[in-house]
């Protein structure tokens, strides 16, 4: 798709993957910070590379056993928590120390075995090694997470503002709720062959921390968060290749200086907020 | 009057995860364009009283309806017309949302898929700004706000729905005397517009100078409803509550 400005196919292809993955996962991350869900897409995350474990395990292919495992998960987190009367907090925990736990045995096992010589990009990701494929699927992925803001952006923001007055208002809280859950769901699967495993939370949470301290308004971080999330992983891309860095750890780095800079240097939210409360108490 | 636009029929309704029903067995008329005073000692059963009229709650037995609507089978048509102000509200300081937006968001549950706010929408968040006295605050950050400012916009947040009820639970925890007297003035005036009102309230000292229908409640059941001076409200409350204590 964007050969007609990067010649080099594996750079071209790496760039499209982190581009696509970058913005699909920024505004989900404004969905999955500011509706407090951030361990939702924590145990997503180790979900999926439970499944991509298990999927190389058993030599199918990981990212189709990433999806099932992460669509299963995001099945039973509500009838888990009701059944077993915990809250949904303490049920991600229980969830998340499983997920880690297959993953982690199957591994290991594989190590043992002598099997599965790509395991090491689940857990780091490996953005060169992507089918075209892979890329639409990530493109396609990007799209419907756009549309699905943008085609319910009332009802999503009444959400986030107060999940029991938007019921009372009218919206079906449920169905939003696992349609989000979904679209993680799958946005992590495709996402994990590039970042890794233990990497992708950097991509589902910190675009919108960062955007959060420049906006003041939803509507701005949704445009923000994947605007930085885009540039932040095109710098980290092209500087990798051009250092021969790994691209998914340096770009995750760039990400936390980002954040950093962002905390420490006084943004427009932090004065207006200031003056906000001066006008309060005069 | 008699246009019963709530109607509790036998009711008992258990909240998820319970073993013993909160509100057992009751009934209820309450007519369009009534001003109900729900009180009663803490544990009494008055918000689940609310949570069952907004349909939030399973129903056990009975059956609740409002605005002509069973809650159990037509909760989305019912909620369209319900206006419920929540107790217990915390808010984010960084909450990204202005005081405009939250009262829009009233309008939300309105209007169709897809569709996006038009010029009545608008029209009714300038009212109810207009209504509450918080136009100032219209693009002031809600988390920003006192909590009796954040009452006031959950209030204007309802009013800007235009529903047929309106719910309250608490409303005057945060505010003090004249903000309450100003806050009872605008329900009493919408009142008087045909709008019902029922209010769960421990505070008395703001209630509208026409007679209310005071509901008064005890162990999840009804002990007392029927239409009484305000200045009867407080004594009669306490009354009953104190009963309940010994």
């Amino acid at each position: 798709m964007l050969e007609f400005l990067i010649p080099n196919n594996m750079i071209c292809h790496a760039t499209e993957a982190m581009l696509f993955a970058s913005i699909g996962c920024a505004v989900l991350a404004v969905l999955i910070t500011q509706m407090k869900i951030s361990s939702i897409g924590f145990t997503t995350a180790h979900g999926a590379f439970a499944g991509a474990t298990i999927g190389m395990f058993l030599g199918v292919d990981t990212t189709i056993a990433a999806i099932i495992s992460s669509f299963f998960l995001a099945c039973i987190l509500g009838p888990l928590s009701e059944k077993s009367r915990m809250s949904i907090d303490t049920t991600l925990g229980v969830l998340f120390g499983s997920m880690m736990a297959i993953a982690i045995f199957f591994y290991a096992w594989m190590q043992q075995l002598g099997i599965g010589s790509g395991a090491a990009s689940l857990l780091f990701g490996s953005v060169i090694s992507l089918y075209r494929e892979e890329i639409y699927g990530l493109l396609a992925i990007m799209v419907i997470v756009i549309l699905f803001v943008a085609v319910f952006y009332k009802e999503i923001s009444t959400m986030i503002f107060n999940r029991k007055i938007a019921e009372i208002a009218g919206i079906q809280t449920k169905p939003m709720i696992y349609a989000m859950l979904f679209m993680i769901a799958l946005m992590v699967a495709l996402t994990l062959p590039i970042v890794g495993g233990l990497l992708l939370y950097v991509w589902l949470v910190t675009p919108a921390t960062i955007a959060c301290q420049f906006c003041g308004t939803l509507k701005q971080m949704m445009i923000v968060s994947p605007v930085i999330a885009a540039i932040i992983s095109l710098c980290g891309t092209f500087i990798s290749f051009t250092y021969n860095l790994p691209i998914a750890p340096f770009s995750a780095m760039l990400f936390t200086v980002v954040f950093a800079a962002s905390v420490l240097i006084p943004s427009k939210r932090q004065i207006t907020n200031t003056n906000e409360r001066v006008e309060m108490k005069v | 009057m008699n246009d019963p636009i709530i109607q509790l029929d036998d009711v008992t309704t258990i909240h998820e995860g319970s073993t013993h029903p909160t509100i057992q067995n009751i009934s209820l008329k309450i007519n369009r364009g009534e001003f109900v005073i729900v009180g009663g000692p803490n544990g009494a059963g008055k918000t689940t009283l609310l949570e069952t009229i907004a349909g939030r709650l399973p129903i056990i037995s009975g059956t609740v309806l409002v605005c002509g609507f069973d809650v159990v089978h037509h909760g989305p048509q019912i909620r369209k017309k319900l206006g419920y102000v929540i107790q217990n509200f915390d808010f984010d300081p960084y909450t990204p949302f202005t005081v405009e937006e939250v009262l829009l968001m009233g309008r939300y549950g309105l209007l169709g898929f897809c569709k996006r706010p038009g010029s009545d929408d608008f029209t009714a968040v300038e009212q109810s700004l207009t209504q509450m006295g918080i136009i100032s605050l219209r693009k002031s950050h809600i988390g920003r706000l006192s909590g009796g400012q954040q009452q006031k916009v959950l209030i204007a947040h309802n009013l800007a729905k235009k529903p047929d009820v309106l719910l309250l639970d608490e409303p005057f925890s945060n505010l003090d005397l004249t903000t309450r007297e100003h806050v009872c003035d605008v329900l009493c005036r919408i009142a008087d517009a045909g709008v019902t009102i029922v209010m769960v309230s421990h505070a008395f000292d703001a209630l509208p100078a026409r007679g209310v229908r005071a509901v008064v409640m005890k162990s999840g059941k009804i002990v007392l409803n029927k239409v009484i001076p305000p200045e009867q409200v407080q004594d009669t409350v306490r009354h009953i509550s104190n009963d309940t204590n010994a």
